[in-house]
């Protein structure tokens, strides 16, 4: 659509129909200037030219006239109307889904968004789509209220528990998009949010068969950390994030939430990658998920030695290390394909089972 | 200020920010108006949600409203349309200065009301003793094995075949109830009335969406899920009726203070808005009921009976 | 030699009026004068606007960084609840009725007290047992919930003071309920002789209008908060969709008493404005039954549109066709008031004293309030802006744009009548000017905030926003101290002020037409009205007074 980036102070527009939004919005600004300027210079002219000219004068008495009330209240309300068809129309093309779309499956939980594509891949707070391509997300939640909200797309949709609702885009434009919750959700709502990658069909069909070409390990594991898994956005360079800080860890002891003490070695970070309740560090909640089958063995050695460069080790790991090699590896080292599910449960009253979040 | 009112006719019962007695009189009616038209939205409230949930779960609400005593609860409604007979009359013999009729008939109006919230009692009671009451823990509680329960609802059938008439013709079936509940929770034991509901339903592809997923689990009914829904119907119930006997038990003293003052010989032709307003609140009281017993105690039952 | 209008000679009657008439502290907490009454209410008012603003400033001051540093995702959630509360229930809503309404709407209507003065004195105990109450859950520790109470996360997932917050607000909604009675009531049947429906000043239909939503939609939310409780406690499956309950059902409720009460808030100060513009225009107020039906109107109306609250909530989008239509329609009878009140300049006499220049605030910031609303009610906008920063700049520009300015500019009008003393008409103005460039400068950058897209009840934010959070802070300083001002020098008044005579202004009013401050029983004689509303030439409106004209010097 047409570039916009020149208005100060505008959003980006990234959307099939972002510009039947801002046309919409500027159409609304029109009237409210035209009855705003008027009103405004009415008055300024008035008080001016009939300002107290004599201490408790009595002016002429006008009572009112029905022509012109009839009038003031036409117009409004004619220009009230073409608002509401247009917004109406605006209205529908975003809320109405089209047939031919591309599922993603959603899930707020406090305070994170999980996604699943067709494919199976999974996605933390961060969501990977095509150019070009009719997305419908199916959302529900676990817990509470939360709201998909994706300014660039000029769109968004509350996400209830129990049910399903729908929300679908057709991005125009690749890039990073802000992702945010914009319903009140609680302790850390402000936090619930991640980005939208905005891909090449091409790049897309890519990211989503896990290809790198031409990267070491580390590159691998740095790409999969910050952008593919979306490690990154729980596990900062501080422990400010919703998960511990990765950097510098390898090789020393963590303190766990059950009293235990645990050297961080390779087994450790597979085993906490696949089985995160499994082992909880001190001072965070259990709230990662699992990513057991979502990455291959060479991905999660790649993680790891990712994980390892953080600090400062750069003994690279062998990249076809079998998991077996590690004692505790008690995870299957098979990738098995997952089912293209919803991330929940398809029956919508499967969040009564959820309790808790607190 | 004094003094331009010292030569004017006080009547009792005047008050001071008043001209005269009509506009005294006129104030309380409007202002009991404007409280009724109040008490209609917080009662509207009610109202919405038991629609709403109504048709979401009619089954659920048809399979409680048959626990309910439809004889005892229009037993009811005809004790509160004499009340408001009654009530009727105490104003006409307020009008008429007629001060005995009008104790009386305020007397009458205070046993009508007090027989309603008896009768109401009862009927609690009997939700109390078979668990219906949707607050934790504040059933009967009878000790007995969880085992037991599994025969349980063979004879909750059958005390409940002796009103549905599934028993044999004149043959009347003593109502025995093993009633079990260690721990005073809700319990809905009607599962095989409840089943053969939602399985009509079903057949009959009446079931909302709502209960396509309210009833089941895995395609299989989930009576655990079920008697969550039946829940909400008795908290619908409750929190209704409560509110109505909370009304009535405002009314009953209302109708105290007149009767003490009708005693004193207070009202008469000249002054008995107290009277009108409280009437009007004894009536609105009624009407409520009016629109609760069928609500409750009727819609649905055709599905079992 | 100037004029002051002095209703008697107060040389030969003995002053007495309800301010001297008893001095003790029971005096004041057991009167059953409505004038006593609304100055109980004007302490409690203010102060918990004070607290309300103070959880206010804080808001801001922890958004002027992106990050949030000086208050804790924790301490923000409850700090922004707190100030929604405080400001809504306990502000905003019986702001102008209970205070200025109460005062003035038996003064208007020539009445000697409200119909019920029992009533009134409970309504007030009603609304300080709520706000201790309210006060107490969040000393204790505070909710987290925001002010709309939204189901699930109230019912089961907040750790806050839920209920008890709620319980406040419940006590809170009948004393609400009870000054709407009293009112409605008091204008039907204690009006003065003479004083049909189209003499009483617009004051009165706004207030008439008011009430009407107080009793028809207060009860509605009383219920919902009931049942809110009851979930929370007991678990009754109505609201939490985890037990088979509907969350969307709990915000139905919810908006159908809330978004009236949008008007509760925004009537009686349109019903001041009238007042202010005609009196000091000294004209009668262009086309007066417009005016006054569209109060109604908006009463009415303004009960079918609260589903525009929840156009992205997953409500049906023919539902969300509805409700956007009805909210188009109920923005006519407000273009309807801006433009009489337009033309009720046209050939007037306008003096600027302070009130005036609330009055001409108001219009700026209600104009850009309500064209605002024009942006949300349309469904296919709302949908981006919803729970943005537009949102929280539009109903900052309707509550605090209108209802606050109203407010102040009521009290600024009223206060010679209210105490019998002159403010200071410098501070005043001063004061005026700050509040409305603090104003503009506080909530203007918040709507280019919102469509930009930084979402409502955030405490941490994107970086590339906080130029503009900054603006807003910045505002929001400017506005603290306009809004300081009128604290000290009202309060300063009391003492030094100079004495203002029955009749600062020479107005026609009923109020106008009894001593400052009034007496107990408001007037010495029974008023008897033989003029229409506004009513400013000699033969009417002005000639009973004038035998009451003495100079002084």
């Amino acid at each position: 659509m047409q570039n916009n980036s020149w208005i100060p102070l505008f959003p980006e527009q990234a959307s099939s129909f972002a510009w039947q939004v801002d046309l919409l919005y500027f159409y609304i600004i029109a009237v409210c200037l035209f009855f705003g300027t008027s009103v405004v210079i009415a008055v300024t002219w008035f008080a001016w030219q009939y300002r107290e000219k004599e201490k408790f004068a009595t002016p002429k008495e006008i009572h009112g006239s029905n022509v012109l009330e009839l009038t003031w209240t036409a117009i409004p309300f004619v220009i009230a109307m073409t608002i509401f068809v247009f917004g109406s129309y605006v209205f529908f093309n975003l809320y109405r889904m089209p047939a031919d779309t591309m599922d993603i499956y959603v899930v707020g939980k406090q305070w994170m968004w999980k996604f699943q594509h067709g494919t199976g891949q999974r996605e933390i707070n961060e969501l990977h789509v095509p150019v070009g391509r009719k997305i419908k997300l199916v959302m529900t939640t676990e817990d509470v209220l939360h709201d998909v909200f994706i300014p660039a797309f000029r769109t968004k949709a509350d996400v209830v528990p129990g049910r399903y609702t729908y929300l679908w885009f057709e991005a125009t434009k690749p890039g990073k998009y802000h992702l945010y919750c914009a319903e009140y959700c609680g302790l850390n709502h402000s936090g619930m949010g991640g980005w939208i990658y905005v891909m090449e069909q091409r790049d897309y069909d890519n990211w989503l068969a896990g290809n790198v070409t031409n990267q070491t390990p580390v590159e691998s594991g740095q790409d999969l950390f910050q952008n593919k898994l979306g490690c990154a956005s729980c596990h900062q360079e501080t422990n400010q994030g919703r998960g511990p800080s990765l950097k510098g860890i390898f090789g020393k002891d963590q303190k766990l939430t059950n009293g235990q003490t645990v050297s961080v070695n390779e087994s450790y970070i597979k085993e906490s990658i696949l089985n995160p309740q499994g082992q909880i560090v001190e001072g965070f909640q259990p709230i990662m998920p699992t990513f057991k089958g979502q990455v291959s063995e060479d991905q999660l050695n790649h993680i790891v030695a990712y994980i390892k460069s953080l600090s400062g080790n750069t003994t690279p790991t062998m990249t076809s290390s079998p998991a077996a090699k590690t004692p505790t590896a008690a995870t299957p080292a098979k990738v098995e394909p997952t089912p293209a599910k919803p991330a929940g449960s398809p029956n919508p009253s499967a969040p009564s089972n959820v309790k808790g979040g607190k | 200020m004094s003094d331009t009112h010292a030569h004017d006719y006080h009547p009792p019962g005047l008050q001071h920010q008043f001209e005269d007695m009509k506009q005294q009189e006129e104030s309380n009616i409007i202002g009991m108006w404007m409280f009724l038209a109040q008490e209609i939205m917080f009662f509207g409230g009610l109202f919405t949600a038991y629609l709403i949930f109504r048709s979401k779960y009619p089954m659920a609400f048809a399979a409680g409203s048959n626990h309910l005593d439809a004889f005892l609860g229009g037993l009811n409604t005809l004790v509160l349309i004499v009340s408001s007979l009654t009530m009727a009359l105490t104003v006409y013999y307020a009008q008429k200065n007629n001060r005995n009729m009008q104790v009386i008939m305020i007397v009458l109006t205070m046993i009508f009301g007090t027989v309603f919230l008896g009768v109401k009692a009862v009927e609690y009671t009997d939700k109390y003793n078979h668990g219906l009451v949707p607050f934790a823990t504040w059933n009967k509680k009878t000790k007995g094995e969880a085992q037991a329960k599994t025969e349980a609802p063979k004879e909750v059938k059958n005390f409940f075949a002796s009103e549905g008439g599934k028993a044999p013709a004149g043959a009347k079936v003593e109502e025995k109830h093993d009633y079990i509940n260690p721990t005073g929770q809700f319990q809905w034991n009607s599962q095989g009335e409840s089943n053969e509901l939602i399985l009509e339903a079903q057949k009959g592809n009446f079931l909302t969406e709502d209960e396509k997923i309210g009833y089941f689990t895995n395609g299989e009914i989930d009576q655990k899920k079920f008697e969550g829904r039946v829940r909400i119907f008795f908290w619908i119930y409750f929190a209704m009726t409560g509110l109505h006997a909370l009304h009535m038990i405002i009314g009953l003293g209302l109708m105290l203070w007149l009767l003490i003052m009708a005693w004193r010989g207070t009202y008469s032709a000249q002054y008995y808005s107290p009277v009108e307003i409280s009437g009007l609140y004894w009536h609105f009281v009624d009407i409520v009921w009016i629109f609760l017993f069928p609500l409750l105690y009727l819609l649905g039952r055709h599905f079992i009976h | 030699m100037e004029k002051v209008l002095e209703v008697r000679d107060k040389t030969k009657t003995p002053e007495l009026n309800y301010l001297n008439n008893g001095y003790s502290v029971a005096s004041w907490l057991l009167t059953k004068d409505h004038k006593r009454i609304a100055m109980l209410y004007l302490a409690s008012v203010s102060f918990f606007f004070m607290l309300g603003g103070f959880f206010a400033a804080l808001i801001r001051l922890e958004l002027m960084t992106p990050n949030s540093d000086l208050l804790q995702a924790a301490s923000y959630n409850r700090v922004f609840t707190a100030h929604g509360i405080i400001m809504v229930f306990l502000f905003l809503i019986p702001a102008i009725p209970a205070t200025i309404g109460n005062f003035f709407v038996p003064l208007m209507i020539g009445a000697k007290d409200l119909a019920f003065p029992r009533i009134n004195l409970l309504s007030w105990y009603l609304y300080m047992a709520g706000g201790l109450v309210a006060a107490y859950a969040l000393l204790q520790g505070g909710v987290d919930t925001g002010w709309t109470f939204y189901a699930p996360y109230s019912t089961t997932f907040s750790n806050g003071w839920v209920v008890v917050t709620g319980l406040g607000a419940f006590i809170i909604g009948f004393s609400s309920i009870l000054t709407g009675l009293n009112f409605i009531v008091t204008i039907h049947t204690m009006r003065a002789p003479g004083m049909t429906w189209f003499r009483l000043p617009l004051f009165i239909w706004s207030h008439y209008a008011t009430s009407l939503i107080m009793i028809l939609g207060t009860p509605v939310i009383a219920i919902t908060i009931l049942l809110l409780a009851l979930e929370r406690i007991a678990k009754i499956g109505i609201f939490d969709p985890a037990i088979g309950g509907d969350p969307i059902l709990f915000q139905h409720l919810f908006w159908f008493y809330s978004h009236p009460a949008v008007y509760i808030m925004i009537l009686p100060s349109m019903g001041i404005i009238s007042e202010l513009i005609a009196n000091f225009s000294r004209k009668r107020i262009f086309g007066y039954e417009f005016v006054a039906f569209s109060s109604i109107a908006i009463a009415v109306i303004g009960f079918l549109v609260w589903g525009h609250h929840l156009f992205v909530s997953g409500q049906s989008i023919y539902a969300g066709l509805v409700f956007s239509i009805l909210t188009m329609i109920v923005a006519v009878p407000s273009a309807v008031k801006v433009f009489n009140w337009t033309a009720t300049l046209y050939k007037g006499s306008i003096s600027f004293d302070t009130p005036m220049l609330y009055a001409f605030s108001f219009l700026g910031l209600f104009l850009v309030g309500g064209l605002t609303g024009l942006f949300l009610g349309t469904a296919g906008m709302d949908i981006h802006l919803s729970d943005t920063y537009f949102i929280i700049a539009h109903f900052h520009y309707v509550m605090v744009g209108s209802t606050v300015i109203g407010y102040l500019g009521g009290i600024h009008y009223w206060w010679s009548k209210m105490t019998g003393k002159e403010y200071s008409e410098f501070w005043g103005k001063i004061s005026a000017m700050l509040v409305f460039i603090g104003f503009n400068l506080t909530f203007f950058p918040q709507f280019i905030l919102g469509y930009l897209g930084m979402p409502r009840r955030y405490a941490s934010y994107a970086e590339e926003l906080q130029v503009l959070n900054i603006f807003s802070t910045a505002g929001a300083g400017v506005l603290a101290i306009g809004m300081i001002m009128p604290v000290i020098y009202l309060t300063a008044s009391l003492f030094n002020g100079k004495d203002a005579g029955d009749n600062r202004w020479h107005l026609p009013g009923l109020e106008w037409r009894t001593s400052s401050p009034p007496p107990t029983e408001n007037f010495y004689e029974p008023p008897v009205v033989t003029w229409e509303a506004y009513d400013f030439s000699d033969e009417n409106g002005l000639e009973p007074r004038k035998e009451l004209t003495k100079e002084t010097v």
